[in-house]
């Protein structure tokens, strides 16, 4: 009899153990479909290391949960959108993901939002930054933790507005690569001065097309009509070749050019040559938040693994790392649908402070970043003076239009 | 609109017409001469950007470390092409277009994995010397140095050419062989041997063209699709195989984009596709082919 009982309760011990095992076991399946090669490379590569940095981290205290390993998957999407679409339904249908990282051109994202939100599986893009990816046909799968295209053009826009006023500016020309982010983001930077700054002219657009690598015929044109300033949207490679020739040029020395992207990456990459002075926009300079515990560590960390400081690029796709981790938390379960709701409003911790999900559009509070292009000895590029953080708060479409959008009723 | 500023607009047409002419020339030499239509000579092209930002990696230190790369990326190129050329080209040049066009775009693929291995996925940047860093005033307009050398490597390669067709010996024999291989066969001179040369010549272009192009910007992969299809305009409306062809049409290419952008930017690419178009309609052999090889 006592030989019986002491078979039953050994199986069942067996049983539970296995089954916690089972759980202990079971991985956590994590998709990146970034640009390894194309337009995006010079950004992602940098997303990529700092991703694989993040679950490196997590993954030595257990994973997720501190029981779920994290199984990374990474897919490059070639910057074209429908290679980001195969490789996203690939790494759903055949790896098994639960959330995908990205991505690298708005087109992409906007290319994945459907596919994620049809398969139920999360997606978080942290480099792309379309507002359209939130804004319109809302997936609730979707989670942006880079400041958003209006959110990037408004903090240009007020920046701008006050240099007009205070210098006399009257026209300005724009200048957008001719794709998804380009057009979202020069037509919001002119609708908002208009609204803010309604004594300028917009004298003339510009669109050379994603990819382009002469931009000599741009600059001459641009040169020629003379304006009082001129305002840029490239990205990546596109707007380092923009910024090597119309130094050349002597571009910026003639002509303001207020506001456009400056990346980390292109502080670093073009340390030599970019002008001093200019005033740039950026989306996660890692200087502007060192006095964050979790950036100076991610810095001190990043520096150590791979030797180099990170960009903007690699601070948003670390951020998006561990918002997921903090839904998981939050939700105490790895199930999508659980992790979905539970990053609804949530407020997160990241490198760059403590920010919060916006709910109609599940748009991080990010802020945007405005300084003056400057030499400092601490560093072996130039960073940014004077810098101004504008809140997303304070920076993001207002929820009536996203509304009035949804409903047809505006762009 | 002053003088002054459609004399910077020719010349910024200028300069891309000769960054096109370098791309495209090579091309155009391998198609006239041996018929091949090399699909993979824009990703050639490419790996001598790669080429140039290693030996300059290295020289960088040297006043002269840029101008020595660029040469020496073009002669690594060719040396390159010379050996793709008697290993993969020779077997195809009886076969009909479609497989000479799969074999070359099997080499798309394998030489963009090839840079991928040797190169990384990380975009480089050649950082260019004071020489050619700031601009320079033509009648009171800046210009961008680094370009005046571009537009000087454009007619230097264009008269060498030229003048290596024209009044060389070796020059006369390639002539001959694109109109009787047999005849050139029969008086002993070695075919394989002139066509792997040529090859190495093409290629050593696209080689020079890639390493010229390098400092303009960054170097990234998928480059080369971006500039193939422009190429192809250019030797489309100059004529497959024509010099002279090729070095009008990509001068028109050039300032057909430059004005464009001047007076309708959003219709610059478009342009170039509609005189392509155009010239296809009503001279498919090209400005300046020759019927037989429409």
């Amino acid at each position: 009899m006592k030989s019986k009982c002491f078979k039953i309760i050994l199986g069942v011990c067996l049983v539970l153990f296995v089954a916690a095992m089972a759980q202990a076991a079971e991985p956590y399946n994590l998709g990146v479909d970034l640009a390894i090669t194309g337009t995006g490379a010079l950004y992602c590569k940098d997303g990529v290391d700092a991703i694989t940095l993040a679950v490196k981290e997590i993954n030595a205290k257990g994973g997720f949960l501190g029981k779920h390993p994290i199984k990374v998957s990474i897919r490059d999407t070639q910057t074209k959108p429908d290679v980001a679409v195969r490789e996203a339904r690939d790494l759903i249908l055949r790896d098994k993901v639960r959330a995908i990282l990205g991505t690298y051109s708005s087109a992409c994202a906007v290319a994945i939002k459907p596919v994620a939100q049809e398969y139920k599986v999360l997606h978080i893009p942290a480099i792309s930054n379309s507002e359209n990816i939130t804004k319109v046909n809302f997936s609730p799968y979707t989670y942006q933790v880079v400041p958003n295209s209006y959110m990037q053009a408004k903090a240009v826009v007020l920046g701008v507005a006050g240099l007009a006023k205070k210098k006399g500016w009257k026209n300005y020309i724009t200048i957008a690569s001719d794709y998804e982010w380009g057009r979202s983001t020069q037509n919001n930077t002119v609708a908002l001065l208009k609204q803010y700054a309604p004594e300028l002219t917009l004298k003339k657009e510009f669109w050379p097309a994603l990819g382009e690598t002469q931009f000599t015929s741009y600059i001459t044109a641009i040169m020629s009509q003379k304006p009082d300033f001129v305002i840029g949207s490239l990205a990546s490679k596109d707007n380092v070749a923009w910024n090597q020739q119309a130094t050349a040029y002597g571009f910026f020395k003639k002509i303001p050019y207020p506001g456009s992207l400056i990346s980390v990456s292109e502080l670093i990459i073009q340390a030599k040559t970019l002008t001093r002075g200019l005033v740039g926009l950026c989306r996660a300079p890692f200087f502007a938040h060192l006095d964050v515990p979790m950036m100076a560590n991610f810095v001190a960390n990043f520096k150590n693994v791979y030797g180099r400081y990170p960009s903007d690029w690699a601070v948003m796709e670390y951020d998006a790392v561990y918002v997921l981790k903090q839904g998981i938390e939050k939700a105490g379960s790895i199930d999508t649908e659980k992790v979905k709701d539970a990053l609804k409003g949530a407020t997160v911790d990241t490198t760059r402070g403590q920010l919060f999900f916006r709910q109609i559009d599940n748009q991080l509070s990010c802020s945007s970043y405005i300084g003056v292009v400057a030499d400092d000895p601490k560093y072996p590029f130039p960073i940014y003076h004077d810098l101004v953080e504008v809140k997303g708060p304070d920076s993001w479409r207002p929820e009536a239009e996203i509304e009035a959008a949804r409903a047809g009723k505006a762009e | 609109m002053d003088t002054s500023m459609i004399f910077a607009q020719f010349m910024s047409g200028l300069s891309r017409g000769m960054m096109l002419f370098l791309i495209a020339s090579g091309l155009s030499l391998i198609f006239g001469v041996m018929n091949i239509l090399n699909f993979a000579h824009a990703t050639l092209w490419l790996m001598g950007a790669y080429l140039c930002y290693s030996f300059w990696h290295l020289l960088q230190d040297y006043g002269f470390g840029l101008w020595l790369s660029i040469i020496l990326a073009a002669l690594a190129l060719s040396a390159i092409g010379a050996v793709i050329e008697v290993v993969l080209i020779r077997r195809v040049y009886k076969r009909e277009l479609p497989e000479q066009l799969l074999l070359t775009y099997a080499l798309v693929l394998i030489l963009g994995d090839l840079i991928k291995i040797f190169w990384g996925v990380e975009d480089k940047l050649i950082t260019r010397p004071p020489l050619v860093a700031g601009p320079v005033f033509i009648f009171e307009v800046p210009f961008d140095s680094y370009f005046i050398f571009v537009i000087c490597v454009g007619f230097a390669v264009a008269g060498g050419l030229w003048w290596f067709l024209k009044k060389t010996r070796y020059g006369h024999i390639i002539r001959a062989a694109v109109f009787s291989r047999e005849m050139v066969s029969a008086l002993g001179i070695p075919i394989p041997r002139i066509y792997t040369g040529v090859f190495a010549l093409g290629i050593f272009i696209a080689g020079l063209a890639g390493a010229v192009q390098a400092p303009v910007g960054s170097i990234t992969l998928g480059m080369d699709m971006a500039v193939i299809i422009q190429a192809f305009c250019v030797v489309v409306i100059g004529g497959f195989g024509s010099l002279l062809g090729t070095f009008v049409a990509a001068i028109i290419v050039g300032e057909v984009y430059a004005f464009s952008i001047l007076f309708w930017p959003q219709g610059a690419l478009v342009l170039i596709f509609v005189v392509t178009a155009f010239i296809l309609i009503i001279r498919p052999w090209g400005l300046f082919g020759t019927p037989t090889r429409a």
